[in-house]
């Protein structure tokens, strides 16, 4: 009993890792974005200006709050099909077999593959294909990235879902089957209400995966510093502007670029509540 | 358990094997001059035994790692201004190494070379000047035969230094561009697309027909972009290539050698040109830095400022410093102390 | 539309073997569609890579260093292969990525255990917001952080030990939670029986639900390496680079993605990229291969 006592005192201070690293995160986060805090206040939220010039420094963080929910959210609604797909291909109608090994390990090789690699791909790949259809004028803009970005949150998605599928317990599927179910009603009222929690928690992942990728993005978007008006205009995302003006800001400008990220959490936090609150509402 | 003691074990072994090994200087900041600072730092590892780690952060970046004194050296395109100065711990010297220019790359197929002048140049990124065919381009063009295309701007979306001599030289040459946009290493650009880093720009401007861009000169000489001639504060019409920029380092320089030397009045001048610097504290006896760190860390300077490492600035497309500037780095470089006293002779 | 349903339901059409059937095979032929895109964006994208990088693949190029812009230059003036490798980048991510997953591993299982034993309660349940919010940070800002907490006052300098913990960060929320998930799928009766054997608490864990959940932890690991590889942002501010192989955590050190971004903005060298990229999906590969090799030994 006290080796019992013991462990569950060492997993209970283990979890306060997580606590001390966030709060290390949203204390800096929070020291560094004083400056801009202090001079734009509430505005910060609503103004859609952003102007590094010397003497009349003015930033709002609209414009990339409003890109960056556009991109991740749609590329979320991009990749959940096809992921939800993938992940029945792999671990339950092809489970077992050589295909479904091999399948499962090529969309886990697309994690490996650096963001940078992404975006240039997009760029000779994609882009071009989207001036093709007449959709945009040089190929940027949010759909070309939330496009790569699906690409990339697929085997985010599909790896825990993969898991969580392939445990759901034979025996309760074998049963539904002597019930005389069809495969899709095993999988609509067996593997799914099993399978949910893990699969939910792979598409929070996979969209954290969105909306914090900075590379890939910032090479697609065209960087406007304009409120996107349609699918195919360019706009700006918060992860893309702080990974492309860091290096080179100081003062006033860096401090509105830490507040921008401090807002991510923020917003990360909404979104995921959010997206719990929907799945628990549809289950 | 057993196995996280030995991987700690070996660690710290690591960590202990590399005390007895040659000097390592580490350095860090713009990307501007990174291709050649590689090139020369290898030679100097074989040269000198001594090891030179160089990140390409940023400018930002480089100035920001000096002032938390965890570099040897920082390297920025943009100087240090009397405020910044202010705001570093101690007072910091700059050593320019080489310069590099801004050239203006284009997308038009079957045209051979254009003549812009500032007036002109401005417009267009101002947005006023919005096809191809516009009466301005064709006066200063006779012989091209422009088409009816509207006119893609491509800027960085990256700060960088390249758009702050871009900027800088664009706020010197015209009103309009002053009291809108202004100078800085990231600007609100009235109209365009922004594409990250230079092969970013390049690569829009490959791809998308009736382009025009800016461009760091160490990456259109080696691409070998077609870019336009501009023309300078003498009424010529320069081509951007390395003597034409070393050209405008020509003029009179400052002596702590802090100047942007876009709109140069040399008459061979490209007028979008500018030096990148080498940035360390004038008093090397900080943070328990030994002697030695700092002789280490000056030798390399005093050597990039030489003969032989301004040689291999020219064979990979960066204009080296003319002699004059040379010698002001030279003598820059002996007035750094290591308390109290001179480095090196 | 209720119309056609209430005929339906009264023609007993809605639970006819006909109508059940017809769905189970749209749906089956909508799951082979989408997987088949799936796959195919894979096929895009990795051939595109091969294509572009083959050339520049030889045995050099897993024992030199990586090249300077002259070299570069004048190899392909003269139609050559660019001479040098990455082998400096290859340690240097090794390197990495072994010590951050000795920081992330161990950490995340652990705090995963914590949260699948305690998961109704409303602290683990802040806990687990955290960690999925931790996931949505940009690594740019993950390398923010380690530059002030690590960089500045630890190493005081760039370092590999910085770079190391940036990675672990990243590692940590994808390894939690998958180790979690993975945990919750284990059929309570087995744990109920160990239990009610008398086995202590460690055991339990250690013996039947971890050995249970054994795949479900390698894919969550195998994610998180694969993630890490490939991240530039972090490491730049972090470890910042190195011409040479490197084993001492508190210098900088180099990485297979620096040098592919500095690859990238080289004009002489960027052919070198798509390479470099090849290294890495085949060393997620060779991981890959590993992890269900592993897998299938224990079965």
């Amino acid at each position: 009993m006290n080796s019992d006592k013991i462990l569950k005192r060492v997993l209970f201070f283990s979890s306060l890792v997580i606590v001390m690293i966030a709060a290390a995160m949203v204390f800096s986060l929070f020291e560094g974005s004083l400056p801009s805090i202090s001079k734009f206040g509430w505005r910060f939220l609503i103004s859609d200006k952003w102007d590094p010039t010397q003497g009349s420094e003015n930033y709002g963080a609209l414009l990339f709050i409003v890109g960056t929910i556009l991109t991740s959210v749609l590329a979320l609604v991009i990749a959940i099909p096809l992921a939800f797909c993938t992940s029945l291909f792999v671990a339950e109608y092809f489970h077992g077999t050589k295909l479904a090994s091999i399948v499962g390990t090529l969309v886990d090789l697309l994690a490996g593959i650096p963001s940078i690699i992404y975006g240039l791909w997009g760029f000779y790949i994609l882009c071009p294909l989207v001036v093709e259809a007449g959709l945009s004028p040089q190929g940027f803009g949010i759909f070309t990235s939330a496009l790569i970005l699906a690409i990339m949150i697929v085997p985010y998605a599909t790896s825990l879902s993969n898991t969580t599928i392939a445990m759901v317990p034979n025996d309760l599927k074998e049963a539904a089957y002597a019930l005389g179910a069809t495969r899709l009603e095993v999988i609509r009222t067996v593997i799914l209400p099993n399978a949910r929690s893990g699969m939910t928690a792979s598409y929070i992942l996979a969209f954290g995966r969105a909306i914090g990728e900075t590379l890939a993005v910032t090479m697609l978007i065209g960087n406007e510093n304009a409120i996107p008006h349609g699918l195919f205009s360019t706009g700006n995302t918060m992860a893309s502007v702080i990974a492309n003006q860091f290096g080179e800001a100081s003062g006033l400008q860096l401090s509105a670029l830490i507040e921008l990220a401090l807002l991510l959490f923020v917003i990360t936090t909404i979104i995921n509540a959010i997206g719990k609150y929907i799945i628990k509402k549809i289950g | 358990m057993k196995k996280s003691i030995v991987l700690v074990a070996l660690l710290s072994l690591m960590t202990l094997g590399n005390k007895v090994s040659a000097q390592s200087i580490s350095g860090a900041g713009a990307t501007f001059p990174e291709p050649f600072y590689n090139a020369a730092f290898a030679t100097y590892q074989r040269l000198a035994n001594a090891k030179v780690t160089y990140g390409g952060i940023g400018s930002g970046g480089g100035i920001r790692s000096l002032k938390d004194k965890i570099v040897d050296f920082g390297a920025s395109d943009a100087f240090l201004t009397n405020q910044e100065l202010h705001g570093m711990p101690a007072p910091v010297v700059h050593i320019p190494t080489c310069s590099g220019a801004v050239v203006v790359a284009y997308n038009l197929p079957g045209v051979k070379q254009i003549k812009l002048t500032p007036t002109v140049l401005a417009s267009i990124f101002l947005g006023q000047i919005r096809n191809w065919n516009h009466p301005a381009l064709k006066k200063l063009n006779p012989g091209v035969r422009f088409p009816n295309k509207e006119i893609t701007v491509v800027h960085r979306s990256d700060g960088s230094g390249t758009t702050n001599m871009f900027t800088d030289y664009l706020t010197k040459v015209n009103n309009v561009w002053r009291s809108k946009v202004g100078a800085g290493k990231t600007v609100n650009w009235p109209v365009g697309v922004g594409a990250k880093g230079n092969p970013g720009v390049a690569g829009a401007i490959h791809q998308t027909q009736g382009s025009i861009g800016y461009i760091g000169s160490e990456y259109a000489f080696a691409q070998r972009e077609p870019s336009a001639l501009i023309q300078n504060k003498a009424g010529k019409f320069i081509k951007a290539t390395v003597a034409s920029t070393s050209a405008a380092g020509k003029g009179k320089i400052p002596a702590d050698t802090r100047v942007m030397l876009t709109n140069s009045s040399a008459p061979t001048a490209y007028p979008i040109a500018g030096f990148t610097w080498l940035l360390i504290y004038k008093d090397q006896a900080y943070n328990n830095r030994s002697l030695a760190q700092a002789q280490a860390t000056l030798k390399l300077i005093d050597w990039m400022v030489s003969r032989n490492a301004q040689g291999l600035a020219v064979k990979t497309n960066y204009a080296p410093l003319p002699a004059g500037v040379a010698a002001r780095a030279k003598a820059i470089l002996r007035t750094v102390t290591y308390k109290g006293k001179r480095i090196l002779k | 539309m209720d119309n056609i349903i209430n005929i339906g339901k009264t023609a007993g059409l809605l639970s006819s073997i006909g109508y059940r059937k017809a769905k189970n095979n749209i749906f089956k032929i909508l799951v082979m569609v989408f997987s088949f895109l799936t796959i195919s964006m894979v096929f895009l994208i990795i051939g595109t890579l091969l294509v572009k990088g083959y050339k520049q693949i030889n045995l050099a190029f897993f024992t030199q260093v990586a090249p300077d812009t002259f070299t570069a230059m004048m190899a392909t003036a003269n139609g050559e292969v660019i001479p040098g490798g990455i082998v400096n980048g290859i340690l240097g991510s090794i390197y990495l990525v072994l010590i951050a997953s000795a920081i992330a591993i161990p950490m995340g299982i652990v705090i995963g255990v914590y949260l699948s034993e305690n998961s109704k309660k409303k602290y683990a349940c802040v806990i687990r917001d955290l960690a999925d919010i931790m996931q949505g940070v940009p690594s740019i800002v993950i390398g923010i952080i380690a530059y002030i907490w690590v960089v500045v006052p630890l190493t005081k300098g760039y370092s590999v030990l910085a770079g190391g913990v940036a990675l672990a960060i990243m590692m940590l929320p994808l390894i939690v939670r998958s180790t979690e998930e993975s945990l919750k799928m284990v059929p309570d009766t087995l744990k109920e029986a160990a239990i009610a054997l008398g086995t202590p608490y460690y055991k339990v864990i250690w013996r039947v639900l971890i050995p249970t959940s054994f795949s479900g932890l390698i894919s969550g690991i195998l994610l998180a390496v694969s993630r890490v590889l490939g991240e530039t942002a972090p490491l730049m501010l972090t470890t910042l680079g190195n011409p040479d192989v490197n084993w001492n955590v508190a210098k900088p050190g180099s990485a297979v993605p620096l040098l592919i971004w500095q690859f990238y903005n080289d004009p002489n060298m960027v052919n070198l990229i798509w390479s470099s990229t090849i290294f890495l999906m085949g060393f997620v590969l060779i991981l890959n291969l590993i992890s269900k090799w592993i897998g299938a030994k224990r079965k």
